[in-house]
């Protein structure tokens, strides 16, 4: 397992992209339920964030929701490339017969 | 885990597995549970429609001596109280998710005020005209065919089959009581009508069990 993508390669990182990979394309989430989500502490999701972030695989928005500031998050369309190759190289990993495109995309 | 979640899964079938988790566990979390959605439509129906048909039975008849008021009170009630329920528990599910998803759900929303005064609107119009049989008749026909059609419209927009179908169903039994007339229509939607709502509830549950 040595030329899988090292940003995307570690675990906590990779739940991050894999939650925000279940999102609908073209929707955010917001940064404390997306840290209820994969139960991480506010500093351990924000250390992993940055991480993806400079990788240019999510995208954060600060905003206004009424009053209250709120930072939103998304996977980028190359987090979300990314992210399916990691997974198409996973899967070829565990069974090398099956090289080249699968049939067998995710479905969300 | 805090010091060492940097690190690589163990191998290909942990990573694999961790993905798998991950998501359903997020799509789980991020739907509110179907029977939330659904049943409690199904029980105004059923026993909305249901306190009708006794109280103005077909023919002009009384079934059940009940009180004038309660059964449109009782119908009115149940139905907001099921729309309170559907509305807390898709806030508490979509709340922290902007985007196109949250878009798509106000919108529905608004078809539905926005169809509801108009088509009241002309009912009420032509309704106190008519005598009181035909007058709840036509109220609640137009009512149930405008849920059937949202329905519908609701299964369009997220390609969900089972809403659709639901519409289908419900478009169905509301043209099959309108020509039966006026109390059977109501009998026909509680019982035909909420225990669609019901089994429509159920399979969404179900569908929803076997993805997480």
């Amino acid at each position: 397992m040595t030329d899988l993508d090292p940003v995307i390669h570690a675990q906590a990182r990779l739940r991050v992209v894999a939650a925000l990979s279940a999102l609908g394309d073209g929707d955010r989430i917001t940064f404390p339920r997306l840290q209820e989500l994969l139960a991480m502490t506010a500093g351990n999701l924000s250390v992993h964030l940055r991480k993806l972030e400079d990788a240019g695989y999510v995208e954060i928005s600060k905003t206004h929701r009424g009053r209250t500031p709120a930072t939103l998050i998304r996977l980028s369309r190359r987090g979300r490339l990314a992210f399916e190759e990691y997974t198409e190289a996973i899967r070829t990993l565990l069974d090398p017969s099956q090289l080249g495109p699968t049939p067998s995309k995710e479905q969300s | 885990m805090e010091h060492d979640d940097d690190r690589p899964p163990a191998d290909a079938a942990t990573a694999l597995q961790l993905i798998r988790d991950q998501r359903a566990a997020t799509v789980s979390r991020l739907e509110p549970d179907a029977r939330l959605i659904y049943w409690p439509w199904g029980v105004a129906w059923l026993v909305g429609f249901g306190l009708f048909f006794l109280r103005y039975s077909p023919d002009g008849r009384v079934l059940v001596r009940l009180p004038d008021w309660l059964p449109l009170t009782a119908l009115f009630a149940l139905l907001v109280a099921a729309g309170a329920i559907q509305a807390v528990a898709g806030a508490r599910a979509y709340g922290q998710v902007t985007g196109d998803s949250a878009r798509r759900g106000r919108w529905y929303g608004w078809a539905w005020a926005l169809g509801s005064v108009s088509v009241y609107a002309a009912v009420g119009r032509v309704s106190e005209h008519l005598p009181h049989d035909l007058a709840a008749l036509l109220w609640s026909a137009a009512a149930v065919g405008l849920t059937g059609a949202l329905h519908l419209a609701g299964g369009a927009i997220w390609l969900d089959r089972d809403l659709f179908r639901l519409g289908v169903w419900i478009s169905v039994i509301n043209v099959l009581g309108v020509i039966a007339g006026p109390g059977w229509h109501a009998l026909v939607i509680s019982v035909a009508g909420g225990a669609g709502i019901l089994i429509a509830g159920t399979i969404a549950r179900l569908r929803q069990r076997r993805r997480s």
